[in-house]
């Protein structure tokens, strides 16, 4: 039998820029066990909700992650408006809908792009990353900054979309689908791509519910449950159909992602023609009154979840967040035994690991 | 290989994709980006809307050495400033700062209430 080694994977990797730690034990080449340990990102962010007053949190939840932060921002003003509730104007609701599937766009050139990294595709990689740029230009032109839109407000948004600028966004968007649709069908066919991902990481259909998955890497195992379902903000309006796929690997992981990606920009482009005129925004009154609340929305990586506390202050007495990649490392204690290890850094990416988000 | 055949040519033939930047300047930011904050000293009254509401607690208010501290290091250019002043004393600007070394802290001595009286 062949010795035993324990080598870590991270904190710090080439292929994940952010500090999660795998312990694997492998025999030869093949992975037998893996411990994950997180807490290397802990700031208390939290916390520091409780501390600040509640419009000041905006912009704090917005630093929970830089990659779904409009997302979150979004997530925060809608579940602190349930406390009243604040009902919001319908236009306001299409653009939170639109921001949210522009940053999901972006999130998931992002991913194909890191993807494209991980098994060493280093041209797929800048392609996906300039189609990307676009999108950022996108979300800079209509929200004033690229990463941190700090565009939600309780009760509303901060800016409009004016017609010259959702002329421009339909084009960028229309630019963007059509070369994203031709590198998806190389990253799919590929016959390189598929020696990499298909097969690998396998989680079945029990075993993702069982362990609690969610997201893209939840509706890869064939499973349809997305939070756009429940028809909030716009999505009830716009006949949105999660996107699924059976096969629980790796290949499945990225087609999901793919299609979404192209989902998405449909769902902003439906979101555009059907958008009403009116106003963008109310004006809570009062503070918050002591009351519970909880909100789920769906992010580029799966579900969070937002629980706000209300005690009639400027503060809110708690402020709880679940992010989707805490509930997804649990699966990689199933998909990464039996594995080789130069497929650890594959499988480890296909779930979208997003560290800041699991630690705040 | 013949999937990626038309993407190659593409690429080959056509052009760059980035800026070539000493060559050729950078694009202009767009017209509603926030890059900066800028005061107006001779609107602003010292009201302390501003410093009340900044998320990041960049701007102190000293009504009684009539002084304005920025701590251009802490601003996360929210615009929330702007948003909150009654006398339009805080314009958000298009263009980002240049990086800095040490971190700037800006103060002004607003004369909006002067010239109100």
């Amino acid at each position: 039998m062949a010795p035993r080694t324990v080598a870590p994977f991270g904190p710090q990797h080439p292929v994940l820029p952010e500090p999660i730690q795998l312990k694997i034990t492998y025999e030869d080449e093949k992975v037998v066990d893996v411990v994950p340990a997180i807490g290397y990102g802990h700031r208390g962010i939290e916390k520091a909700c409780e501390l600040n007053e509640y419009p000041k949190n905006i912009y704090l939840c917005e630093r929970i992650c830089g990659i779904c932060s409009c997302i979150h921002g979004i997530s925060y003003c809608e579940v602190v408006e349930r406390l009243w509730p604040i009902d919001v104007p319908p236009r306001a609701k299409y653009l939170r809908t639109i921001w949210s599937e522009m940053s999901r766009t972006h999130s998931h050139l992002l991913w194909l792009g890191l993807l494209a990294d991980a098994f060493g595709f280093e041209s797929m990689f800048m392609q996906f990353w300039r189609i990307r740029e676009k999108v950022l230009d996108l979300l800079e032109m209509t929200t004033g900054q690229r990463v941190t839109q700090s565009i939600s407000v309780v009760g509303g948004v901060r800016r409009d979309i004016d017609d010259e600028q959702k002329k421009k966004c339909i084009e960028v968007l229309r630019e963007v689908r059509k070369e994203s649709e031709a590198l998806i069908n190389v990253l799919a066919n590929d016959y390189t791509v598929k020696a990499r991902t298909v097969g690998k990481g396998v989680l079945t259909k029990e075993q993702a519910i069982a362990l609690g998955c969610t997201g893209p890497h939840l509706r890869a195992s064939g499973v349809k449950e997305d939070c756009r379902m429940q028809g909030l903000q716009a999505y009830g309006d716009l006949g949105f159909e999660p996107i699924v796929e059976k096969d629980g690997d790796c290949y499945a992981r990225t087609l999901v992602r793919c299609r979404e990606l192209l989902q998405a920009i449909d769902l902003q482009l439906e979101a555009f023609s059907k958008m009403p005129e009116g106003e963008i925004a109310v004006r809570p009154k009062g503070n918050p009154p002591a009351n519970e609340a909880v909100y789920r929305a769906e992010q580029p990586r799966g579900e969070v979840f937002y629980y706000a506390k209300g005690n009639g202050t400027r503060n809110l007495e708690r402020l709880r967040v679940r992010t989707p990649t805490y509930a997804n490392i649990p699966s990689l204690l199933v998909m990464l035994p039996g594995c080789e290890l130069p497929d650890v850094p594959v499988i480890v990416l296909s779930i979208d690991p997003c560290i800041s988000c699991t630690e705040r | 290989m013949p999937l990626m055949l038309p993407t190659v040519i593409r690429n080959f033939f056509g052009g760059y994709a980035t800026r070539l930047y000493p060559f050729k300047d950078v694009r202009e930011p767009f017209v509603r980006a926030r890059g900066h904050i800028e005061f107006d000293e001779n609107k602003c009254i010292l009201c302390g809307n501003c410093a009340r509401r900044c998320p990041a607690a960049a701007i102190e208010i000293n009504k009684e050495k009539n002084e304005l501290v920025f701590n251009a290091a802490h601003c996360i250019i929210c615009e929330v400033c702007a948003e909150a002043c009654n006398k339009d004393a805080i314009r958000v600007e298009p263009k980002w700062r240049a990086p800095f070394y040490s971190k700037p802290v800006e103060v002004h001595h607003p004369k909006g209430k002067e010239k109100a009286s």
